[in-house]
């Protein structure tokens, strides 16, 4: 299991980043990260939706209520210019992160 | 969630339709509607936990109102006693007839506005601490009442009995109407401060 630190830290941008596919919902978020990530990666429910309003109220995603095929009422989300941008942010500070780990860990078994 | 005060409608609204799919969800892979029920309601996590990350956003969001909010009564606190010092001295409309004596009590009144609108800010710590924003919106609803019949017994009571020159017009309307205006900013900018001064002690 991955630690609670990493999976919080990891939250924004994975959101953003499943968002910048299309307007999403929350169950469904939670469920394509949950899948993408062989079950490993296993937030709690209730925890995604401070991140999601947190993110609306700066302004990075906005949000729509509209009608699942079913009927249901759901809250749809999708990414806004901003919002890309942090994306963006995101990944490359990632994206640093891993390359500085991948060179050590290459180092050390090379 | 309502017991443990999930702040808005709206994220409850949300979190029953997430329960109603994840329950679907699980009673479709097999489990009986009861056990569906417990196991999604233990994924969506503690009442109090999903609260208190609610309750951040809530502070986020207050914190930047109330920043505006202080840029606005600065403003305010500068800018009005700075327009009426400037007609005065200028002695713009009316004030051109006043005496050397009158514009003086004209600028006495700015500077007890203005004593009285910083004096609430500057003495915020002498305030009493109250953390309901509803009990505070009373007390300045209240304040404000309070205000408005003083400037309509003023206004239509006490002026129209006196038959003032333009200057001395001048004079008491400043008087009436700034006085208790500050007076009133004072009290809302110091009771507002005040009541946020221990949250964001706490919050660092």
């Amino acid at each position: 299991m991955i630690r609670k630190e990493l999976v919080a830290a990891s939250a924004e941008p994975l959101i953003l980043s499943l968002l910048a596919s299309g307007e999403s919902y929350g169950y469904a978020i939670i469920q394509e990260v949950k899948t993408r990530s062989g079950g490993k990666l296993n937030w709690t429910d209730g925890m995604l939706y401070p991140v999601l309003h947190r993110l609306e109220h700066r302004g990075l995603i906005k949000s729509r209520w509209g009608e699942s095929e079913t009927g249901r009422k759901r809250k749809y989300y999708s990414l806004k210019k901003d919002g890309k941008t942090a994306m963006h942010k995101h990944h490359e500070q990632w994206s640093l992160i891993h390359g500085v780990l991948a060179g050590l860990k290459k180092e050390k078994y090379a | 969630m309502l017991a443990a005060g999930v702040p808005s409608p709206v994220p409850l609204d949300e979190l029953e339709i997430h329960l109603r799919d994840e329950i679907e969800q699980r009673m479709r892979a097999g489990f009986s509607p009861q056990v569906a029920f417990e196991t999604a309601t233990q994924q969506i996590g503690r009442p109090h936990q999903v609260q208190g990350e609610f309750q951040k956003i809530e502070t986020a969001r207050d914190t930047l109102k109330w920043k505006l909010q202080q840029l606005a009564l600065v403003a305010g606190a500068g800018l009005f006693p700075l327009w009426v010092s400037c007609i005065v001295l200028f002695k713009v409309g009316g004030f051109s007839q006043t005496t050397p004596g009158e514009r003086v009590s004209c600028l006495a009144v700015m500077a007890v506005f203005s004593l009285l609108f910083w004096g609430g800010r500057l003495s915020h710590g002498l305030f009493p601490v109250i953390p309901s924003k509803r009990t505070r919106d009373a007390i300045l609803v209240a304040g404000f009442i309070l205000v408005a019949v003083w400037w309509m017994v003023f206004f239509n009571l006490i002026v129209p009995r006196y038959d003032f020159t333009a200057g001395q017009f001048g004079v008491a309307f400043l008087w009436g109407f700034a006085t208790p205006a500050g007076a009133f900013a004072g009290l809302t900018w110091g009771i507002e401060t005040a009541a946020r001064k221990p949250r964001a002690a706490s919050t660092t």
